[in-house]
């Protein structure tokens, strides 16, 4: 489904990714780990097609197709969907409107007709319940002033409603207690099937005993230096990654 | 700027020739006269003027307007003409028509100065602070004659909201009118004024509106002005407030070259309360300036104003944001907020706030940002699906929707609403830089 070949990207003059390869089959859960500044949420921004950034080698294809030139909208269209590390507050816009044009813009991009508001109200009523959160949720102006527990599980409702096939999770357990973080993991658990990819970025081995991952990479300096099985992920909490940093 | 003034000169000359009236009058226009000589045009030299240069203003020569004719209401926009409400048609500054309206009293501002005495007179007419001395409602005053007259009777709760309608055609050059309403103890209503214009012409408008609010009455007021992008337009709102009276105005600036919009409230009775809403949408080399001028005379009085501009191309805008508060105002409670939103590099916003605070006991606060459309909400948007010019519109709209908190009329909300989607459909705001 994903498949990114000798990623090569710099900010400014910075190098940040220095050869990345990963490869994402239909229903496969990835997680990537790795050091701060390693350039995990570098590679979540470029997948999404962030600007900010030049990519000096390599490609990203996403089903076959390179998706390099393609705006963030189009490749949220064709299913690629990021959960923000930091969600951006947009005071003034309701979260209800806001899922309802995104959702209709990505219909509209298949050819399907766009829903109408009491539509959209009913399948995002059911989605809230099935994720145990609060249909308050709906009214309040996009993430303004929600907790950081409160962005995240936004996140997921988000995803839970686009109902995208490849989802990347940058980092979505920062910042959580126990509680969000099962709502969250019971979130993207829900959402796993056989035509569903996911690429869980994480800072820590916690979030994966709720999201299990079929492949574990850890990604030192720009590049990924070792890939394993779930059990990686928990090496890596025992000893650090210092033993992977030459 | 000699030649301007000989210009004005002339018309004042033919404009008393024309429209003679009584001596109240006639000596009122000649006094104005000599205030607006005394004053001179402003250059950017003045503080009040700084950031408005009307140095191609000047070089225009404008004549008075000609007689009234018939107005074709087949020109009236369809947001307007289909509003359920009670009409009142101005052509070319003229009173021409008006529904009949039960408890209101409408007349031609002429007929209102051919009968008014002169308590009557000083009253509406010669009433106004004059803290603020303006040249454009100093000339406003030297040429009154049209306009509209409307006072709702003590009580009144009028029925539907009054909508004032203003045309220009081709024949205007230089219109000045002043609408004077009242509104009399404990009565309440909602007042619309919509002036639009033929496109393209080259006019000079020179309008105050003045409102007078009794004790404990609650008046709500949207001015939308669609005039030629190629009008000079000078307009003056005046409000004077009595004990316990409540008003909201709300301004959509859309159309002229250069707009002056000068607000003027006076907080002149205990416990009255003023809403002082605005939205400028510029484009092009459009100018719009607005200066406010918040009066509080009498304690325990609020006022809360909240302008907003939204800046396209090379366009301009100017918020000045005056508050004084005399001595005796105490427990003022006054609130300035002016937020400008830049849809272009080009696009540029002068705002300056004044506080002149003159009682120990106050609230004064004032704030001002200028920014662009936020990239990160915009890419966050479009991570979502969102096309770029989609969500463009929802980071604008939601920028100009914080007025609507403000409004309590559904009617006004309703047509705030609609006129601005208009002027987002008609301005290509994805095209911005």
């Amino acid at each position: 489904m994903l498949e990114i070949v000798d990623l090569h990207a710099k900010i400014e003059d910075k190098e940040i990714l220095k050869g990345l390869s990963l490869k994402i089959n239909e229903g496969e859960v990835h997680s990537i780990m790795g050091p701060n500044g390693s350039g995990k949420s570098t590679l979540a921004s470029i997948l999404a097609g962030k600007e900010d950034y030049d990519i000096t080698d390599g490609d990203i294809l996403f089903n076959g197709e390179s998706i390099l030139e393609m705006a963030p909208e189009e490749r949220a269209q064709e299913g690629i969907f990021l959960a923000f590390q930091y969600p951006i507050e947009i005071p003034g816009v309701t979260n209800s409107y806001f899922l309802r044009e995104a959702l209709n813009s990505i219909r509209k991009s298949k050819g399907e007709n766009p829903l109408k508001p009491v539509e959209f109200v009913k399948i995002a009523k059911e989605k809230i319940k099935n994720l145990k959160m609060d249909e308050s949720l709906l009214n309040r102006s996009l993430n303004e002033g929600f907790s950081g527990g409160e962005k995240k599980r936004n996140e997921i409702l988000q995803m839970s409603i686009l109902d995208p096939c490849m989802s990347i999770l940058d980092e979505t357990d920062s910042g959580l207690d126990i509680d969000a973080l099962q709502i969250v993991a019971n979130g993207v658990n829900s959402h796993r099937s056989p035509d569903k990819s996911f690429l869980v970025i994480t800072h820590y081995q916690r979030l994966l005993n709720y999201i299990v991952p079929d492949f574990v990479h850890v990604l030192v300096g720009g590049k990924i230096v070792k890939s394993g099985d779930k059990s990686l992920a928990l090496e890596l909490e025992s000893k650090g990654y210092s033993w992977l940093e030459s | 700027m000699s030649e301007f003034l000989n210009n004005i000169k002339n018309q004042f000359e033919k404009f008393c020739g024309e429209n003679p009236s009584n001596d109240i009058v006639n000596d009122f226009r000649i006094k104005s006269f000599e205030n607006f000589n005394n004053l001179g045009l402003p250059t950017t030299k003045d503080e009040d003027w700084r950031f408005t240069n009307l140095n191609e203003f000047y070089k225009n020569q404008y004549s008075i307007p000609p007689t009234k004719k018939e107005f074709n209401k087949n020109l009236i926009s369809n947001s307007i003409s289909d509003l359920d409400a009670h009409f009142i048609y101005l052509y070319n500054g003229k009173l021409v028509e008006n529904d009949n309206i039960d408890n209101v009293v409408i007349k031609s501002l002429s007929s209102f100065l051919n009968e008014a005495d002169l308590n009557t007179f000083n009253r509406f007419v010669d009433n106004h602070s004059v803290k603020n001395r303006d040249f454009t409602f100093e000339l406003n005053s030297a040429f009154i004659n049209d306009g509209v007259f409307i006072d709702v009777n003590e009580k009144a709760v009028i029925d539907k909201p009054i909508v004032l309608i203003n045309y220009f055609d081709s024949s205007t050059s230089f219109s000045s009118y002043r609408n004077l309403i009242n509104f009399n103890t404990l009565s309440s209503g909602q007042v619309v004024e919509y002036t639009f214009s033929d496109r393209d012409i080259n006019f000079f408008s020179n309008k105050t509106t003045s409102f007078f609010l009794g004790d404990s009455t609650n008046v709500e007021h949207l001015s939308i002005d669609e005039s030629s992008y190629h009008s000079y337009i000078f307009s003056n709102l005046k409000i004077s407030q009595t004990n316990d009276s409540n008003f909201t105005t709300d301004s959509i600036l859309i159309g002229g070259k250069i707009y002056r919009n000068n607000v003027h409230p006076v907080l002149n009775g205990q416990g009255s309360n003023s809403n002082i809403l605005g939205l400028y949408l510029s484009k092009e080399n459009q100018h719009m300036d607005n200066y406010m001028f918040v009066e509080h005379v009498e304690p325990n009085c609020g006022s809360r104003q909240l302008y907003k501009g939204l800046l396209k191309d090379s366009s301009k805008g100017v918020f000045h944001g005056r508050i004084l508060v005399h001595n005796e105002a105490q427990k003022t409670d006054a609130k300035q907020t002016n937020r400008n939103l830049l849809l272009s590099d080009k696009a540029q916003v002068d705002t300056k706030p004044q506080l002149e605070i003159y009682a120990d006991d106050v609230k004064c606060t004032h704030g001002a940002t200028t920014g662009q459309i936020d990239k990160e909400a915009l890419y966050y948007l479009r991570a979502r699906g969102i096309n770029l010019e989609d969500a463009k519109l929802i980071m604008i709209r939601s920028f100009t929707e914080e007025l609507l908190e403000f409004i309590n009329s559904n009617f006004i909300l309703e047509l705030h609403k609609k006129i601005v989607e208009e002027w987002f459909l008609n301005s290509d705001l994805a095209k911005t830089d």
